[in-house]
């Protein structure tokens, strides 16, 4: 009898490890739904000209500390949009990083949309203009269910990439 | 708020104990060895994983392809080793929750084994990861879901500007140098970790319990291989970065807080698991009962023998030179950091016997709250109030067998830890006729609070540990609640009632 039970008391255990191990099944994306992947950092432009300095200012420098021009550190923010047609999908001004406000804007947004066709915009602002985009993108893409599209903004070529 | 807690968890692990205690004894009852079999489940996670590294390839491409190699292929040991690899890991939450559990429902966290508690968390902070990054090494979709949701949670931190997680986004942009560092971590940074925290954690404890059982041993191995057979533990599909997998099968034991990332955000996630962390760790501080003053040594009685640091759980006692000019070398010296009152030593003690006609009954080490003389007059107060035959039974201040005897009007003297009682006492009730039985309760199902109580007794009264019972003894007046046949009867009073019913006969 105590056998039994012994039996018995390790098989439930085997079988709570076991079930939990893979159930219940966890529905990470519903069956017709794709994901668009927003992931880049990018560097805003200088806020100010780079300034050159006079003689008279170079001379009050300690002799290891005089360059030629005084350039400002802080960048602009960084305002993107991505629509699908005339929706919004994200539309967001990003604060450079680090305390001087010198560093890169980083996006990273995964978005949930319907599967099918989708007309793509993505734009983005880097120079503190009020309305246009300083760099943008269009698109006509299929999204098959589960697709995980991802837009990109390549620094060497400075466009905007969607894989 | 916090006592009801532990009433309320009580008597929930009470009530799991109950239909175990059909199938196991005491001293078997995995509940009594929820810390050993951790250790032994991580055992079979290391040796199954030296053979899973053998034939595991890490690169982006040959991760896949090595575990399904493992998986199909060599499916007879490979496969095998694979399941209990996966299924030890997911065993040893099981036990690690319910040793948390059970630590804190029976009130072992506070006080002087704050350290032990403690030391517990970072262990916890460790093992997650150590899942989390065994999940990665697979790369396959289970594994991309884990990656890209981990990068996420660790983007949360603010010390990095570029994103992590956007590593994950396309197959062109990941390194097989992320392979590298997930296998170095899961191999070697966080075991090594895991390893040395062990070894904190149980730093302070005399004589730590590393092993269960073997017949345990033998039996969890065994129904983890069955599992391991009957249901081999499968990749989802090659890893996919175009794509998002949409239905999950999600180790709940590991990731149970991963959906939470979607549901809330990283920093929620990281909000929550701080809290609880905090929560656990400061436990032990929260107001409690009054705590009771550690044992005391009086040396004109001590003899220097050693029994008290023998058995000790919690390395409380240890012997220094002589400071009182006798002809002993060595004297026994209590660290009142470590001393939790159990009164174990004072069992030990040769000179805590009741016996003592010359003088006040003062032992070499004693209890001050709960003295070798207060249980002397406990005795010969409440012995010979029973009708005969008289029973007078012992039961722990700590367990509920207390209050269910006090309500069953059994004359009982409560100890701090049944090894508290000297087998002298034992002796000393039914030889001067305060008692024809001797009943100890103990904790329910010899579940000592005090780690080796119900150890140190059955080995007292089975004369293989001194002080041992006198053999004038005769083993039929005693009955130890937590053994068979007395465990059987599962209320005191059914228990006394079979003990007076084996007296008469």
């Amino acid at each position: 009898m105590k056998l039994a039970g012994e039996i018995a008391a390790y098989a439930a255990f085997a079988a709570v490890v076991g079930l939990l191990s893979v159930w219940p099944r966890y529905e990470l994306l519903g069956e017709d739904r794709a994901l668009v992947s927003l992931v880049f950092s990018h560097a805003g432009e200088r806020v100010g000209e780079c300034r050159r300095l006079s003689q008279e200012e170079l001379n009050k420098l300690p002799p290891n500390m005089r360059k030629p021009a005084d350039c400002p550190r802080e960048r602009y923010p960084v305002r993107i949009e991505l629509r699908s047609g005339s929706e919004a999908l994200y539309r967001k001004t990003l604060a450079p990083s680090g305390i001087w406000a010198d560093g890169k804007a980083s996006v990273y947004e995964r978005i949930e949309v319907p599967a099918g066709a989708h007309d793509l915009f993505v734009g983005m602002n880097d120079s503190g203009g009020a309305e246009e985009f300083d760099f943008s993108r269009s698109e006509t893409i299929d999204l098959f269910p589960g697709r995980n599209l991802v837009i990109q903004f390549d620094e060497q070529t400075q466009q905007f990439l969607i894989r | 708020m916090i006592e009801r807690l532990h009433r309320a968890g009580r008597g929930v692990f009470q009530g799991l104990r109950r239909p175990m205690a059909r199938a196991f004894d005491g001293a078997e009852n995995p509940l009594n060895h929820l810390g050993a079999l951790t250790v032994f489940f991580l055992w079979i996670v290391l040796v199954s994983g030296i053979w899973l590294f053998i034939f595991f390839r890490t690169s982006v491409s040959g991760a896949f392809d090595s575990v399904e190699y493992l998986t199909h292929e060599q499916w007879y040991l490979g496969g095998i080793m694979r399941s209990l690899h996966r299924y030890a890991s997911d065993a040893a939450i099981v036990t690690i929750l319910l040793h948390v559990l059970k630590e804190f429902v029976f009130n072992r966290y506070r006080g002087k084994r704050w350290f032990t508690w403690v030391t517990g968390v970072p262990l916890i902070w460790m093992i997650f990861p150590l899942g989390i990054t065994g999940y990665w090494l697979v790369w396959d979709e289970l594994a991309q879901y884990v990656a890209i949701s981990s990068a996420e949670l660790i983007d949360r931190i603010p010390i990095f500007t570029d994103s992590m997680a956007g590593n994950f986004q396309s197959d062109e942009l990941l390194s097989n140098r992320f392979f590298t560092l997930m296998a170095f971590l899961h191999l070697i940074g966080l075991p090594i970790f895991l390893v040395f925290g062990i070894w904190l954690h149980v730093f302070r404890l005399n004589s730590p319990r590393i092993n269960p059982p073997r017949r345990m041993m033998a039996a969890t191995f065994l129904a983890l291989l069955v599992l391991s057979a009957v249901y081999p533990a499968l990749s989802h599909e090659r890893a996919d970065l175009a794509a998002t997998p949409q239905v999950l099968r999600l180790d709940w034991f590991y990731l149970h807080v991963y959906p939470l990332i979607q549901a809330w955000s990283p920093g929620w996630v990281w909000a929550l698991l701080v809290a609880i962390s905090a929560v656990i760790i400061v436990l032990p501080w929260t107001p409690a009962q009054k705590q009771e003053q550690p044992a005391k040594v009086t040396l004109d009685y001590c003899n220097g023998c050693e029994r008290c640091v023998d058995d000790c759980p919690f390395g409380a006692v240890e012997m220094v030179a002589r400071t009182d000019g006798t002809s002993y070398t060595h004297q026994a010296s209590v660290d009142p950091d470590l001393c939790v009152s159990c009164g174990i030593c004072v069992g030990a003690c040769p000179t805590a016997t009741p016996f003592r006609s010359q003088g006040s009954l003062i032992p070499g080490i004693d209890l001050p709250d709960r003295s070798a003389a207060a249980l002397r007059a406990d005795i010969e107060a409440l012995g010979g109030r029973d009708a005969e035959p008289r029973v007078v039974a012992f039961a722990c201040r700590d367990d509920r067998q207390l209050h269910e005897a006090h309500k069953a009007g059994i004359p009982t003297v409560s100890v701090n830890c049944m090894a508290q009682l000297s087998p002298s006492f034992i002796d000393f009730a039914l030889s001067r006729g305060h008692a024809d039985g001797v009943l100890l309760l103990g904790c329910q199902d010899g579940n000592c609070c005090y780690r080796f109580g119900a150890n140190w007794t059955e080995q007292r009264l089975a004369r293989q540990r001194d002080p041992m019972l006198r053999k004038r003894v005769e083993p039929t007046k005693i009955a130890v609640g937590w053994l068979s046949p007395w465990a059987e009867h599962k209320r005191v009073a059914d228990r006394y009632e079979a003990f007076r019913r084996s007296l008469r006969q």
